[in-house]
């Protein structure tokens, strides 16, 4: 499904993201990624999801090199990958419904989604990706009317309509409150399972990761700091993982600032439930 | 689950069919016969003219005028939009809604909140309305020939649209930051600068070096009734259907509006990077020099127009002012004068929505090379066409279509096309470089085509300011419209030259008044569309 070797990644400015980080996965794995702010989890999605290219290593996503495929290929490819955003990049103007079908624009031809804009081409469509999520309701709504929480959840029914084969969710659930941000993440796992599709889901909520997803990668410092089935992740791995005073860098760790220490401290037993 | 159709989808259908059976009797109003500029006879006049444009005028005592008119130009235009400026910000602080505390609650005085507000709208509609032509006309009567008669039409008209849009745009930020303010207690100055500056200074910066840029041509423009600069030299060059000074004239300008240009978007920069450098100081020190240097050039705008505006508040002036104002009332309502009138005001309206509905056309065209998304080398070519389209006035234009298509209104149809396509080609290719990036980036990750990213993520954010900014347009375009009559290109303007030129001052009151109304009524309906199209 994917593959990743010793990829690394800087940004423009300088700053390291992602070092040396290997990392596997077959079709229909589900695996959640878990780590402080800003220890790479987003840019390790970007990576994935063919939006940044690795200043170096071995990437393969889909069986595709994305960056040694043609524009067209790699189009094909990136309209497999759907993203759910921690902040959708959905324009306020625009309706549910387009906003929601605007996740097939890759596989559509182009004179579907000039028409779409005329008339909603595939309401059913739409109202089925939100039905799946109680938002069916909200339909030919506005996208600035509603909550920032309804607002993640059309992110997540754009991805469901999008049908991807890869299924990226950065922080998906992160505006909701713990029952919904649940069900969210059941409707996506659920959905991945129903088409053999791979899942992997950033999560700032580790108890969540640890009870949805079979398999964990702790991320620290832009490095995979263990990669393990949930049943074996142990609360001394986890407070070693946002202890924010013992980095091997201090350029790293200073960046690592927020809420880690909370984050462990919330963390609950393999498999426990939301308190 | 039933099926569902879209609820919004009649609506829609009836806005297009409503759209398209207004604009059927426009077209032939304005006599919209594209092909009368291929004709034979039109093609030879315009190539002959144009044909006298190489070589242009290069003579030593020509280059002369030319630098001395162009310095005036420059000072009439500055010290009319500084004046502009002292009058529109209070205006706007008073009459937008973004900063109104009666509104909190509703609170105590918001009925006299409300009459205040209305009362200084109908001030700045009768500023705006009245196009700076006639303005200026006005004035030459008080100050006789000379400069001060244009930046005082400058600094009325100018200071009343600035009112307005200033307060639109204040209006169409984020408004939440200001009303938080202004709950807790702080005054309408505190509540601008910490609630609204930080999201709107960008776009009121924009808008105002723009509106500079308006003044320039708008000069010109009044410099046909003497009020100084390039334009006066323009009317003799073109009465003496002299080309080569004409297009000496034009390219100087044309250089003229392209410095305006770079002076404007280095003011952006400085104030986008204002937030992200750290230091105390809100403005860079580039900027702050920038800003020194205008002042100084205000200054200098003022003392070498040698103006005597002091000459204004003087008991005399007010009363020759007073006797000539006693010439146009009463109004004459003869119902073969309002006849006139109302053919003049369909006719004048006719000229404004299409020449502004091709130019919203060709401006979005033409902004999707300029804003950058098919190389830096073709954004570079357009933006030169664009500079070019807008650096004619529309009276210029005029009288040059007026040469390919005959006198009529169809030529101030072409006329407000290609000047205002310049204008909104430029604003909109602004509207595209500012859009929010994400949500069409998302789409691009999500395999969609280019074409395709750009209808679902990036033309959703921008369509309310794309569509404003058209609006606006017309609401500019029907003043133009007015007066292009002037050089032939029919509408209102034709009949209130004749009347002006025959001393018929009631008949001439009549057709400023109908103006007025028009661009009431414009405005209302611009403001409606915008709210219902936002």
């Amino acid at each position: 499904m994917f593959r990743l070797q010793d990829v690394s990644l800087a940004h423009a400015n300088g700053f390291v993201a992602l070092r040396e980080i290997a990392l596997a996965a077959r079709a229909g794995e589900q695996i959640a990624i878990v780590g402080a702010s800003g220890a790479g989890k987003t840019s390790l999605l970007r990576v994935l999801g063919a939006a940044l290219r690795p200043s170096s290593g071995q990437l393969a996503v889909l069986e595709l090199d994305p960056w040694a495929a043609s524009a067209v290929e790699l189009r094909r490819l990136r309209a497999r990958i759907g993203v759910a955003h921690q902040a959708p990049p959905l324009p306020p103007r625009q309706r549910v419904v387009t906003a929601v079908l605007a996740g097939r624009l890759g596989s559509w031809p182009w004179w579907k989604g000039v028409a779409s804009l005329a008339y909603p081409l595939d309401i059913a469509g739409a109202a089925a990706a939100l039905a799946r999520l109680d938002l069916d309701e909200r339909l030919f709504d506005r996208c600035d009317r509603l909550s920032g929480g309804q607002l993640q959840r059309v992110g997540v029914a754009r991805v469901l309509y999008q049908q991807a084969q890869l299924i990226l969710a950065d922080e998906p659930v992160s505006a909701l409150d713990p029952t919904l941000a649940r069900q969210t993440l059941q409707v996506l796992s659920a959905d991945a399972v129903a088409r053999g599709a791979t899942l992997v889901a950033s999560l700032h909520a580790v108890d969540l990761a640890l009870s949805c997803f079979p398999r964990i990668v702790g991320i620290r410092d832009g490095r995979v700091a263990f990669d393990r089935p949930a049943a074996a992740v142990d609360a001394a791995l986890l407070r070693e993982l946002y202890a924010s005073d013992s980095g091997p860098s201090p350029a790293s760790s200073a960046s690592a600032p927020g809420p880690a220490p909370r984050a462990a401290a919330n963390a609950a037993p393999p498999g426990g439930c939301w308190r | 689950m039933m099926r569902r159709r879209d609820p919004a989808a009649p609506a829609r259908a009836a806005g297009v069919l409503l759209a398209l059976l207004a604009l059927w009797p426009m077209a032939v109003l304005g006599e919209f016969r594209p092909w009368l500029l291929f004709e034979a006879q039109n093609l030879r006049v315009i190539g002959a003219f144009l044909g006298g444009f190489l070589p242009p005028a290069s003579g030593h005592e020509f280059l002369g005028y030319l630098v001395q008119a162009t310095l005036e130009t420059l000072a009439i235009a500055s010290a009319g939009i500084a004046l502009a400026f002292v009058v529109a910000v209070p205006l706007a602080i008073a009459t937008t809604q973004a900063l109104s505390i009666s509104r909190l609650g509703p609170g105590p005085g918001r009925r006299r909140g409300d009459l205040l507000r209305a009362g200084l709208r109908v001030l700045l509609v009768v500023l705006r309305g009245i196009p700076e032509l006639v303005w200026a006309l006005l004035f030459v009567r008080v100050f006789g020939l000379g400069p001060a008669a244009g930046v005082l039409a400058l600094a009325l008209t100018y200071g009343g649209m600035l009112a307005k849009v200033y307060a639109e745009i204040l209006e169409s930020g984020e408004q939440r930051p200001a009303r938080a303010l202004l709950e807790a207690g702080s005054s309408r100055l505190h509540a601008l600068c910490y609630g609204l500056l930080p999201g709107c200074a960008q776009e009121l910066t924009s808008y105002t070096v723009y509106r500079w840029e308006c003044a320039l041509r708008a000069s010109v423009v009044m410099g046909f009734v003497g009020a100084g600069g390039l334009g006066q030299l323009l009317d003799q060059s073109m009465k003496m259907l002299n080309g080569g000074e004409a297009a000496s004239i034009l390219l100087t300008f044309l250089m003229l509006v392209l410095a305006a240009d770079g002076c404007s978007s280095f003011l952006r920069r400085q104030l986008a990077d204002a937030g992200s450098r750290q230091r105390a100081l809100a403005v860079g020190p580039l900027a702050l020099a920038g800003l020194v240097l205008l002042v100084g050039a205000v200054v200098a705008s003022f003392v070498a127009l040698d103006l005597g505006l002091g000459a204004l508040l003087t008991r005399a002036a007010a009363t020759s002012l007073g006797d000539f104002l006693v010439l146009f009332f009463p109004l004459d309502l003869s119902p073969g004068c309002l006849q006139k009138v109302a053919w003049g005001s369909l006719e004048t309206l006719a000229i404004s929505v299409l020449g502004s509905l091709l130019a919203a056309v060709g401006g979005a065209l033409l902004a999707l090379p300029a804003s950058g998304r098919h190389g830096p080398a073709l954004a570079q070519l357009t933006r030169l066409l664009l500079n070019t389209l807008r650096s004619v006035p529309e009276l210029v234009w005029a009288t040059l279509m007026a040469l390919a298509a005959g006198l009529g209104p169809f030529a101030g149809i072409l006329a407000l096309a290609l000047h205002t396509s310049g204008v909104l080609g430029r604003l909109f290719a602004e509207a595209l470089q500012n859009a929010p990036p994400t949500p069409r980036d998302a789409l691009v990750e999500a395999g969609a085509p280019a074409a395709a990213a750009f209808l679902y993520g990036t033309l959703p954010a921008v369509t309310p300011q794309l569509v404003a900014y058209a609006l606006y347009r017309w609401e500019i375009n029907i003043r133009m419209a007015a007066i292009l009559g002037f050089v032939g290109a029919g509408g209102l303007g034709q009949l209130l030259y004749v009347e002006l030129s025959l001393f018929h001052y009631a008949q001439a009151s009549t057709l400023i008044a109908a103006m007025l109304l028009l661009s009431v009524i414009v405005d209302a309906a611009s403001a409606w569309l915008r709210r219902r199209l936002g």
